[in-house]
C-alpha cells in the first residue's frame, strides 16, 4: 500500500549505506536525521499550533463554563475564538496524520532493504535504483548490530534485542516529559489529567510497536527521540531558557 | 483539554494503531506464506512441501501415498516450505510454526520421515532462523543452511548436530553434496567449499553480491549465480574463477546445465544459454516477467522450463531460446519445476491448485492438486 513511498525510502538507505562503510545502523541514523528535516515544517507547525492552543486555553475553559448546557452555541463561540486567534483546530492532529505514511513507507523500506523473508527480497529486487552508484550487489544489508538482527523483531533468542524497546519507551517519554507544558489551574482537570495520560500512552503505544516490528525500526525512533529532544534544548538555548509552551510528538 | 480534543486525540491514536497492526499483520487472521513451496520427484513420487503438509502423489495421477501431518488441524507442524530431500528411506523437510503468543517466535523444525510410510523419524529444532530451501543429503548427513547464518549438518539417521559452520549473513541456498565437499552460498556474498565431515572450509569465493541459489556441476566446474548480476564458473577444487557472465538483474535461482551449455535465468526474467567453456553468450530471451527460480530441463536437454511470478510456465526450446509453449496458472510459480519422462511439474503458491502436472510437449494438463472442482 505504501510501497511508493517505502521504494525510494529503501534505495535512500541503500545509498547512505555505501556511503557510510556498509554500516546499517549509520545508514539508519543518517536517513533519521534526513525524515526529521523533512518533516521539521510540520513538526514546528504541530508545535505553534499545540502552543496557539495552549495559549487559549482559559478562554476555551471560560466558554466551556459558559456555554456548559448548551454544546451547539458551545462550538460555535469556540470555532469563532478559534478564526479570530488564527488556530487550524486540526494543525495539532493533521501534521501527525501527514507523517504516519513516512513511517509506513519506513517500516517496508528496512523489510526490503533487511528483508527476514525471500518473498520480501524478491518484491524489492525490481525496485533497485540501479544508477545510483555501488548500489549493485549490496542487498540484502547486513543485519547484525551488537548481535541483534535488525531484519528481525525482538525475540527470547536475542534477550538483549528487548533494550531497544524500552529505550523507545525511555527516549520517547522523556521526549513527551520535556515538550509537554506544564498544566496551569487545577491539576485535578480534564486537560491535566488528558496531558498525563498522553505522557505514558504515546511511549507505550511506540514500544508496543516496536516489539512487533523489525528491530531496525527501533532504531529509528530512538534516533528520532534524541534529535528531537536535542531540537528542543536548542531552541531552549535560543529563547533564553523556560520549559517551552509546546507539545511534543514521537517519531 | 476539552472533550472535543480528547476524542481527537483518542482517534489518531485508535486509527495509528489499527494501520500499524494492519501493516504489522499481527491483526489475526491466517499467515501468509513468506517463502515458496517445492516439489522433488523420486521414483513413481512427488514430494511436495505443501504448506499445511508435506504430500506424497503418486506421481502419474496424484493418488496421494501419504501426508504429514495426517490431519493438520488436529497435528499442527507449521508451514512447510522447503523443498523436500528424498533417499533412500528418508523424506527431509522443514516447517516453521507460527508465533503462539506476544513473546514467542516462530520455531524452525526439520523433520526427518520414512519415505514409506511418512511417519516421523527424528525431528531438530536447534535452528533460530527460518528455512527457506532444502538440505542436501549425502555421507550419512542432512545439510541444510538457516536464516541465523549458520549451516547444520545432522546425522541422516538420528537427526543427531554434527557440526555448525557459521557465515556472515542469512543462508538461504540449498547446499549441493559432492563426494566429501559441501558447496554453499551465503547472502554475505561468500560461496564456501566445506569438508562433509566436519564442516572446516576448504576455500570460499567472495563476489560483490549474495548467493542463494544451489550451482549446477560439470567437468569441475561449478557454476553460480549472485545478486551483483554475474554467473561465476569456479574450479570445484580451489574456488578460483573461470569466467564470469553479466545479466540484466539478480541471478536466485540455480542454473542448469547440459552438454556444453549453462542455462540461467535472472529475477527479470532473461533467460541466457551461455558457453560452458568460455562463458559467452549463445542466446538470450526477455521473458519480461519477474522470475525467482532457476530453469528446469527436460530428461534430453531439448526443451527448458521457466516458471514465473506471473504465475507463467514457460518451455523454452534449449537450442534457440524459442517459446515453444506457455501456460499460465492463477498463483505465483516461484521454484523450479520438476521434470520426470514427459511430464513437467510446477508448485504454483497463491494458487487454488498448487501443483500441477502438465505435458513437456505442448502444456497440456495432466492433472491438478487439489483437484479443480466443477461449479
Amino acid at each position: 500500500m505504501f510501497n511508493f513511498i517505502a521504494y525510494p525510502i529503501a534505495n535512500l538507505m541503500l545509498l547512505f549505506y555505501t556511503f557510510l562503510g556498509e554500516s546499517t545502523v549509520l545508514a539508519l541514523a543518517v536517513l533519521t536525521l534526513l525524515i526529521n528535516l523533512l518533516t521539521l515544517p510540520l513538526t514546528l507547525s504541530q508545535q505553534r499550533s499545540a502552543h496557539k492552543m495552549q495559549e487559549f486555553q482559559p478562554e476555551l475553559e471560560k466558554l466551556q463554563k459558559k456555554y456548559a448546557k448548551d454544546k451547539e452555541r458551545l462550538a460555535q463561540e469556540q470555532m469563532k475564538l478559534y478564526k479570530e486567534a488564527g488556530i487550524n483546530p486540526m494543525g495539532g492532529c493533521l501534521p501527525l496524520l501527514i507523517q504516519m505514511p513516512i513511517w509506513f513507507g519506513l517500516i517496508g523500506a528496512i523489510r526490503y532493504a533487511i528483508p527476514s523473508t525471500p518473498l520480501e527480497m524478491f518484491q524489492f529486487s525490481p525496485h533497485i535504483y540501479k544508477w545510483l552508484p555501488g548500489v549493485v550487489g549490496i542487498v540484502p544489508l547486513q543485519s547484525t548490530f551488537l548481535g541483534m538482527d535488525l531484519g528481525q523483531p525482538p525475540s527470547p533468542a536475542q534477550w538483549w534485542s528487548y533494550s531497544l524497546p524500552i529505550l523507545v519507551f525511555v527516549t520517547s517519554w522523556l521526549q513527551q516529559k520535556l515538550l509537554t507544558p506544564p498544566t496551569t489551574g487545577d491539576t485535578q482537570s480534564q486537560a491535566a489529567m488528558m496531558s498525563q495520560q498522553m505522557q505514558i500512552m504515546m511511549p507505550l503505544m511506540f514500544m508496543f510497536f516496536t516489539l512487533q516490528y523489525a528491530t531496525g525500526l527501533s532504531i529509528y525512533f530512538v534516533l528520532s527521540s534524541v534529535i528531537r529532544i536535542a531540537q528542543y534544548y536548542l531552541v531552549q538555548r535560543d529563547h533564553g531558557g523556560g520549559k517551552a509552551g509546546v507539545k511534543g510528538q514521537s517519531g | 483539554m476539552n472533550r472535543s480534543w480528547r476524542r481527537r486525540w483518542l482517534t489518531v491514536l485508535v486509527v495509528s494503531a489499527a494501520l500499524l497492526l494492519g501493516v504489522s499483520g499481527c491483526a489475526g487472521g491466517s499467515a501468509r506464506p513468506t517463502s515458496w513451496t517445492g516439489l522433488t520427484i523420486a521414483g513413481e513420487r512427488l514430494y511436495a512441501a505443501d504448506l499445511e503438509q508435506v504430500q506424497v502423489l503418486n506421481a502419474s495421477d496424484s493418488d496421494p501415498v501419504w501426508s504429514f501431518p495426517r490431519d493438520p488441524q488436529e497435528d499442527k507442524r507449521g508451514v512447510f516450505y522447503v523443498t523436500p530431500a528424498v533417499d533412500e528411506g528418508i523424506v527431509v523437510v522443514a516447517s516453521q510454526v507460527p508465533a503462539g503468543g506476544f513473546f514467542s517466535q516462530p520455531k524452525n523444525v526439520v523433520w526427518a520421515l520414512d519415505r514409506d510410510m511418512g511417519g516421523e523419524l527424528w525431528r531438530f529444532d536447534g535452528a533460530a532462523g527460518q528455512y527457506v530451501e532444502g538440505g542436501g543429503l549425502g555421507g550419512g548427513l542432512f545439510v541444510i543452511g538457516n536464516s541465523d547464518g549458520k549451516i547444520y549438518a545432522l546425522d541422516a539417521e538420528t537427526g543427531a548436530l554434527r557440526w555448525v559452520f557459521e557465515t556472515g549473513h542469512r543462508v538461504w541456498a540449498t547446499p549441493l553434496i559432492v563426494a566429501d565437499t559441501v558447496y554453499v552460498g551465503s547472502l554475505d556474498r561468500h560461496f564456501y567449499a566445506l569438508n562433509l565431515s566436519d564442516g572446516e572450509m576448504r576455500w570460499d569465493f567472495h563476489a560483490e553480491g549474495a548467493f542463494a541459489g544451489t550451482p549446477a556441476l560439470r567437468d569441475g566446474t561449478l557454476y553460480i549465480g549472485s545478486f551483483d548480476d554475474r554467473l561465476y564458473a569456479l574450479d570445484a577444487s580451489t574456488g578460483a574463477e573461470r569466467w564470469r557472465f553479466a545479466g540484466e538483474n539478480w541471478f536466485w535461482g540455480s542454473p542448469a546445465v547440459h552438454g556444453d551449455v549453462v542455462y540461467a535465468v535472472d529475477v527479470n526474467g532473461s533467460v541466457y544459454a551461455v558457453d560452458a567453456e568460455t562463458g559467452e553468450q549463445i542466446w538470450h530471451r526477455a521473458l519480461e516477467e519477474p522470475v525467482r527460480a532457476g530453469p528446469a530441463l527436460s530428461e534430453d536437454g531439448s526443451q527448458l522450463f521457466v516458471g514465473s511470478q506471473d504465475g507463467t510456465l514457460h518451455a523454452l526450446d534449449s537450442a534457440d531460446g524459442f517459446v515453444v509453449w506457455s501456460r499460465e496458472s492463477e498463483g505465483q510459480v516461484l521454484s523450479t519445476p520438476a521434470v520426470n519422462g514427459s511430464v513437467v511439474y510446477e508448485a504454483v503458491v497463491f494458487g487454488p491448485q498448487r501443483i500441477r502436472a502438465l505435458h513437456v510437449d505442448n502444456g497440456r494438463d495432466i492433472w491438478a492438486y487439489p483437484p479443480v472442482t466443477e461449479e
